[in-house]
């Protein structure tokens, strides 16, 4: 009736009233620049974070890039279907993924689209944990490749494995069940887990597979995680998903691998790895970035990690890698000339001075060698504008425009407490800990009783340039002043309050508790479940519930009785 | 009026003989012609389109299922499309557990708040928690996920922890691997599991089944209800007897409803739980799955193939859904709330 | 002697009143048997004033009963939980208590009820909290979502800015969700024009038209309600955009919320319109209306109300929908007012998007893009609440205002017609009206 569709048009009118009075504040971008056209891209999701940073700084140059982070395989499989321009990928085409074979965009017999990698981003596998000795959060676990091999492998099960032990000999560890978290999605940053665990540790890894049900030998790269039914095994979904699965207090004992941004944020610390040089290290910007100096480039533009892997530079981060950005080098659709233009004016900004920011995100720079080589195919992009893509052009904060190493001389070598093979351990927390100390025990001492951080200079600058100064109070532990992304650390300046233990290293375990700050509730603020019996634990343990059952008895019968009374004779 | 005047507006009576058997016709003119084929069309149109989605997935998921064939991926736990060893054996019933739950936790919340809400609510307090219950069904998916991971996991792991404690006697609620008294174990044993997972979709379907089910609860004839209380019947006695019978067709069909969106439930799922392939009846024990999630987790990186897979499971997930609505319809046909009302 | 005594409803006056029963019983002897009745004296017709009965539902001893077995309840639990069974946990210390009030509540109540009482006691009490429990899980998601939410919202930028000049590393003060939320518009738009004629047509084939064919169409739309939403959206990214070769796009996001609602749209409809009375649909084909008429004049302005309920349901299932949008939309971070060009974002798929990120300042966003969700939600219930009007029988004010005014007016009309009629008794020509 004329009712209804009255009913409706109102319906639409205000709808649009309401979109139209919105539309008077938009903000109008700024005016577009010659040949620029919007590009969109798909991809991993590893990489996301960077990339949004870069978009957003290209915006103002009148270029948008749109990109969807749907996961590396998507972004393959979109760019194989030429529904994108772009796409961001840990794992090339043509390997087989978990046993299946991913042909590469060429052998498209719709559209065949040549193509070439360029590394995008660096960053390293972290290994986020939660675990508390005597009621206080370890922040400097200390893991060999094997350990951790082991940990995933669902070989280690107690925190107290020997294995565990001999990497952390200043702790006590309790003998807690270990709790791995894995991706339940498809991921990239399993994808570069599993192919550290294949490379190095081949024979361990297709044991594990098998173990699994997955019947296809050897196991190789994958990115999905496969988990033994009936292990302990928790799979979550996404990278958040695994972080703040550890990130709740409650979850003691749970470790995972995840996008070191993630660590970051979230407040808890990643555990430090062996390298070939002998050291426990911390994948921050500068050890990943050490590390790949290592990195190969294979003849078919993918990368060769053993280098990285076994890099004999003590500062590196064994466990470190780059995805790919693929790249189409032809006008294939959906590509034209204008769009290559965007694109390459786009990959020459973030492989330059896109990487300045890429320690604020948890990523790495790219070195020198990988940046030539991602030029290389940058100029085979059709519209690419070659006049600025040379190194002398290059604002990347691993290396001079001359080409010149700065990374060589100003990323800073580990402390000596580092080494393996000591009786004890450095206490410098890690990531989202960073300002929170572990105390250990030395040779001989019982845990707690005598704190001497042997070998470590007072006021030891965390110094993290990868320390996220955002600009929200209420979550990192901000406040180190110098975090430049050049990755010059400067010390912490002493006094600081909340809790750097610049000074006291002998003092008893009491004041000792009382200048560790209590990382307290992640950012983020998890609820935490109220155990109700601590808040009300009494001292007298007779007196309460004499009381407590006279309370009860005078509630439940005295209105009765004063019923009854009241009522008296009347009925 | 007079009875000429009647006379005269009748107009002349039909002159023909009483007996004779008058024809019938069905002849439709005009504007009912137009209506009935309008109708149909709409009819059709969604016919087709539901039938495009179920020829699509039947279409791609058979490719999955032509090479080693349905036994083997009814019977099938696991899940590795690559190596042709893949399976509903483990999701479906997983998925069914979780939904299951969530119907236990929703049922009694949304028909005790739809009775509140038609029989003992004044008011201003009637219409308030009307549109309270409304917005909440619009609530959408991904927000309860993130609420559920974040705030209500930690809680209801611990409740599940005291319910294993206590309850494990009962079979669904035993947990193997859990020791009471083992002052190392963790609570992560009771994370991401079917129960909690239910609870939050339960959670979710509470408000649909209650705002059906609030409005066939008000529908319930007065005069009925009425005589109830005439006769000396308690409230409760009177919604027991009139209200609830009366509005059971409409609670089946607004928990169908629920149940449907229960089992096709995919980020809010995805978000709690645990993957697993293999069937966990102990609904506390972390670890749980179902087919949507499957489809949402394994979609990203899967080939073409893979996809074919998640088709098939999404076929089988519908054919499910299907039977169930079968039954459940026949019902409701067969109730008072459902079938055409009289007065 | 037997005297049938008067019933004693009212006090004061009345046709039992005492003067005047001697004249009812008489009366009634006279009808039934005789019966001696004795004279009514002063002494006895003095009427005890009756005492007012309360005929309030809840009195101040119920009240009482619930508060103190509650108190009861909770320190009983208290003292199990914490001093003799050591247990932990809010969770289970609730569930307890409650389990522990009803059957308290039950035992007070019995000690001066029978049975029956004690039931309806005990019922009511759960009835009572089911409606509890539902607003306070709803306003603890709320308000979870408002309180992480929170420092986003008062920045203007957030509701008038989109994402494209926001990274991950810049404050609050800058970027917004402008974009997703005019995408979300759009897309639920462009949906609710195809679903909602095509929805109530097809509920009204379904209930209008019963059979064979109508059950089976009614069975499958029912079993789509079931439908995962990301396989819609995966029907429609294999269609439209592979198959067609649309780009990704609001418009294909649109078909596939469309897919959505569709199905929970009919069943809700059908339920709704089912529950016209048949009555109804009788006297207006004895009026001698078509069938056509009758769906358009009686039918669903009877059902509106339930029909509006029927279209939030689905709109609300629409808006909130993540996976079909994910599939089909691509993601943007700019303005796009075309659904035929260019990937375009809705709220819960920024919100999904923005909260998965490690950044704190995202993760704010994407909590305050759902509050925008919630809100605008909340508006479309409202402007549907006032479109739709209250159910078959209840009238607002002013709609019954509408009625009277519009009934004045059909009289008049008669009566003008029917003038001469009843003045002179000619018959109008052609039975034309005036």
């Amino acid at each position: 009736m004329i009712r209804l569709a009255r009913a409706r048009a109102a319906r639409v009118l205000t709808t649009a009233a309401i979109a139209s009075v919105v539309m008077g504040a938009v903000a109008v971008p700024p005016a577009q620049a010659a040949n620029y056209v919007p590009i969109s891209g798909a991809g991993s999701t590893w990489s996301q974070n960077a990339i949004d940073q870069w978009r957003r700084d290209v915006y103002q140059f009148g270029l948008q890039v749109n990109y969807a982070g749907n996961g590396s395989s998507d972004g393959r499989n979109q760019f194989r279907a030429g529904t994108v321009d772009f796409a961001v990928s840990e794992i090339p085409y043509g390997t087989k993924d978990g046993g299946v074979f991913d042909p590469p965009p060429t052998q498209s017999a719709t559209n065949p689209r040549p193509f070439a990698y360029i590394p995008i981003v660096a960053g390293g596998t972290s290994f986020m944990y939660n675990l508390v000795i005597g009621g206080r959060r370890v922040t400097n676990l200390q893991l060999s490749p094997s350990t951790i091999v082991g940990i995933f492998t669902d070989k280690i099960t107690r925190w107290n494995d020997p294995a565990i032990a001999k990497d952390n000999p200043g702790l006590t560890l309790p003998a807690l069940p270990v709790v791995p978290v894995v991706r339940s999605d498809g991921s990239g940053t399993t994808a570069q887990f599993t192919k550290y665990m294949a490379t190095k540790y081949a024979s361990q890894w297709n044991a594990y597979c098998l173990r699994t049900g997955r019947a296809t030998l050897p196991c190789g790269q994958t990115s999905t995680y496969p988990t033994v039914p009936g292990s302990g095994f928790v799979s979550q979904s996404g990278s958040l998903g695994v972080a703040g699965y550890v990130a709740q207090s409650n979850n003691v004992g749970t470790i995972n691998y995840v996008e070191y941004s993630y660590a970051l944020n979230s407040g808890f610390p990643v555990a430090k790895m062996l390298n070939k040089a002998g050291y426990y290290i911390e994948p921050t910007a500068d050890s990943v970035a050490v590390a790949l100096t290592g990195a190969t480039i294979n003849g078919d533009l993918t990368q060769n990690l053993g280098g990285v892997y076994d890099n004999a530079d003590p500062r590196t981060y064994p466990l470190s890698s780059y995805s790919y950005m693929i790249i189409p080098t032809t006008t294939a659709p959906p590509m034209n000339t204008d769009k290559g233009h965007s694109l390459a004016a786009f990959a020459k900004y973030f492989l330059c001075d896109g990487q300045n920011k890429a320690p604020l995100l948890g990523y790495s720079p790219l070195p020198l060698n990988l940046v030539q080589a991602a030029f290389t195919q940058i100029r085979k992009i059709p519209g690419a504008d070659l006049g600025s893509i040379n190194v002398r052009a290059c604002h990347n904060p691993t290396f001079t425009s001359s080409g010149a190493n700065l990374l060589a001389q100003i990323a800073p070598q580990p402390l000596p407490c580092a080494h393996v093979g000591i009786p004890t351990q450095c206490w410098d927390g890690t990531a989202g800990a960073a300002r929170i100390a572990t105390f250990v025990h030395g040779v001989g001492d019982n845990y707690g009783v005598k704190a001497k951080p042997t070998g470590n200079p007072s006021a030891h600058p965390t110094g993290n340039p990868s320390t996220n100064p955002s600009t929200n109070p209420s979550t990192n532990p901000t406040g180190n002043p110098t975090s430049n992304p050049t990755g010059n650390p400067t010390p912490n300046p002493t006094g600081n309050s909340t809790g750097n233990p610049t000074g006291n290293p002998t003092s008893n375990p009491s004041s000792n508790g009382g200048t560790l700050s209590n990382p307290g509730a992640p950012p983020g603020a998890q609820a935490q479940p109220v155990a109700v019996a601590s808040q009300f634990a009494g001292g007298n343990s007779v007196l309460i519930p004499i009381l407590a059952l006279l309370v009860l008895l005078g509630v439940v019968i005295a209105p009765v009785a004063v019923a009854s009374i009241l009522r008296g004779g009347k009925k | 009026m007079s009875q000429t005047l009647i006379d005269q507006l009748a107009g002349p009576p039909p002159v023909e003989d009483p007996d004779q058997a008058r024809p019938i016709s069905h002849q439709l003119h005009g504007s009912d012609r137009t209506f009935r084929g309008v109708a149909r069309l709409s009819a059709i149109i969604v016919l087709t389109i539901m039938g495009f989605i179920g020829v699509f997935l039947a279409y791609r998921g058979f490719e999955a299922l032509r090479r080693d064939g349905i036994w083997k991926f009814i019977t099938t736990q696991a899940w590795f499309p690559e190596a042709n060893h893949f399976g509903i054996a483990a999701v479906i019933p997983n998925g069914i557990f979780i939904a299951l739950v969530a119907i236990v936790f929703a049922i009694p919340l949304a028909v005790g708040t739809a009775l509140y809400i038609s029989e003992y609510a004044p008011g201003r307090v009637r219409s308030t928690l009307i549109a309270m219950v409304d917005l909440m069904a619009a609530v959408p998916s991904v927000v309860y996920g993130i609420w559920g991971l974040f705030l209500f996991q930690g809680h209801a792991a611990n409740f599940a922890r005291w319910i294993a404690t206590y309850f494990s006697w009962i079979p669904i609620f035993k947990v193997t691997g859990f020791n009471p008294h083992d002052p190392l174990g963790t609570i992560t044993l009771f994370t991401s599991s079917s129960f909690i997972a239910g609870m939050v979709v339960g959670l979710m379907i509470t408000p649909s089944i209650c705002s059906i089910s609030r409005e066939v609860f008000t529908r319930a004839p007065d005069g009925e209800r009425e005589g109830a209380l005439a006769l000396g019947a308690t409230k409760w006695g009177m919604i027991r007897s009139v209200v609830l019978p009366y509005g059971r067709g409409g609670v089946i069909g607004g928990t169908m409803l629920g149940l449907g969106r229960a089992l096709g439930e995919t980020i809010a799922v995805v978000l709690i739980i645990s993957p697993i392939y293999f069937r966990n009846a102990q609904i506390l024990h972390n670890g749980t799955n179902s087919v949507s999630a499957l489809i949402a987790n394994k979609y990203g990186e899967a080939s073409s193939f893979a996809t074919s897979a998640l088709m098939a499971a999404g076929l089988s997930l519908f054919l499910l859904t299907l039977a169930v609505n079968f039954g459940a319809s026949s019902i409701v046909a067969r109730s008072r709330s459902g079938a055409s009302g009289d007065a | 002697m037997s005297t049938p005594t008067p019933p004693t409803s009212t006090e004061g006056a009345g046709p039992f009143h005492a003067g005047s029963a001697a004249v009812l019983q008489s009366t009634r002897s006279e009808m039934t048997r005789t019966v001696v009745v004795a004279p009514v004296t002063e002494a006895e017709t003095t009427v005890e004033a009756e005492p007012r009965r309360n005929t309030a539902t809840l009195k101040p001893k119920d009240i009482a009963r619930t508060i103190g077995s509650a108190l009861a309840a909770i320190s009983l639990t208290w003292l199990f939980y914490t001093q003799i069974l050591a247990l932990s946990g809010v969770l289970g210390f609730i569930v307890i208590a409650f389990v522990l009030h009803v059957l308290l509540f039950g035992l007070i109540t019995a000690t001066d009820s029978p049975a029956p009482i004690v039931r309806d006691r005990m019922v009511s009490v759960v009835i009572h909290s089911a409606a509890v429990v539902l607003m306070f899980a709803l306003a603890m998601i709320v308000g979870y979502t408002v309180y992480r939410g929170l420092d986003a919202l008062p920045h203007k930028n957030f509701f008038t800015q989109d994402m494209s000049n926001a990274g991950p590393l810049d404050p609050l003060t800058v970027g917004g969700v402008l974009h997703a939320f005019v995408g979300s518009m759009i897309m639920i738009t462009i949906a609710l024009i195809v679903t909602i004629p095509l929805g109530i047509t097809c509920a009204v084939y379904l209930v209008e038209f019963p059979g064979a064919a109508a059950r089976f169409v009614q069975t499958i739309v029912e079993a789509m309600t079931a439908l995962p939403s990301i396989i819609a959206g995966l029907f429609i990214y294999a269609t439209l955009i592979i198959t067609l070769g649309f780009p990704k796009s609001g418009f294909a996001a649109s078909m596939a919320i469309s897919v959505m609602m569709l199905p929970i749209i009919i069943r809700a409809s059908v339920v709704v319109i089912r529950l016209v009375p048949g009555t109804l649909k009788e006297a207006s084909y004895a009026l001698g209306s078509s069938h056509w008429k009758t769906v358009w004049t009686v039918v669903l302005p009877t059902a509106r109300s339930g029909l509006a309920t029927a279209v939030i349901l689905g709109t609300a299932r629409g808006i909130g929908e993540t996976s079909p949008v994910l599939l089909t939309a691509g993601f943007t971070t700019a303005l796009n007012w075309n659904p035929f060009n260019g990937p375009m974002v809705s709220l819960p798929l920024l919100t999904f998007k923005l909260v998965g990120s490690p950044e704190q300042a995202f993760i704010t966003r994407g909590f305050g893009a759902a509050v925008v969700l919630l809100a605008v939600v909340f508006v479309l219930f409202i402007v549907a609440r006032l479109i739709g009007g209250r159910g078959p029988g209840h009238q607002s004010k002013r709609a019954a205002r509408k009625s009277a005014s519009l009934s004045a007016k059909d009289i008049a009309r008669i009566e003008k017609a029917m003038a001469p009629v009843l003045t002179t008794g000619a018959v109008p020509v052609n039975g034309a009206h005036t």
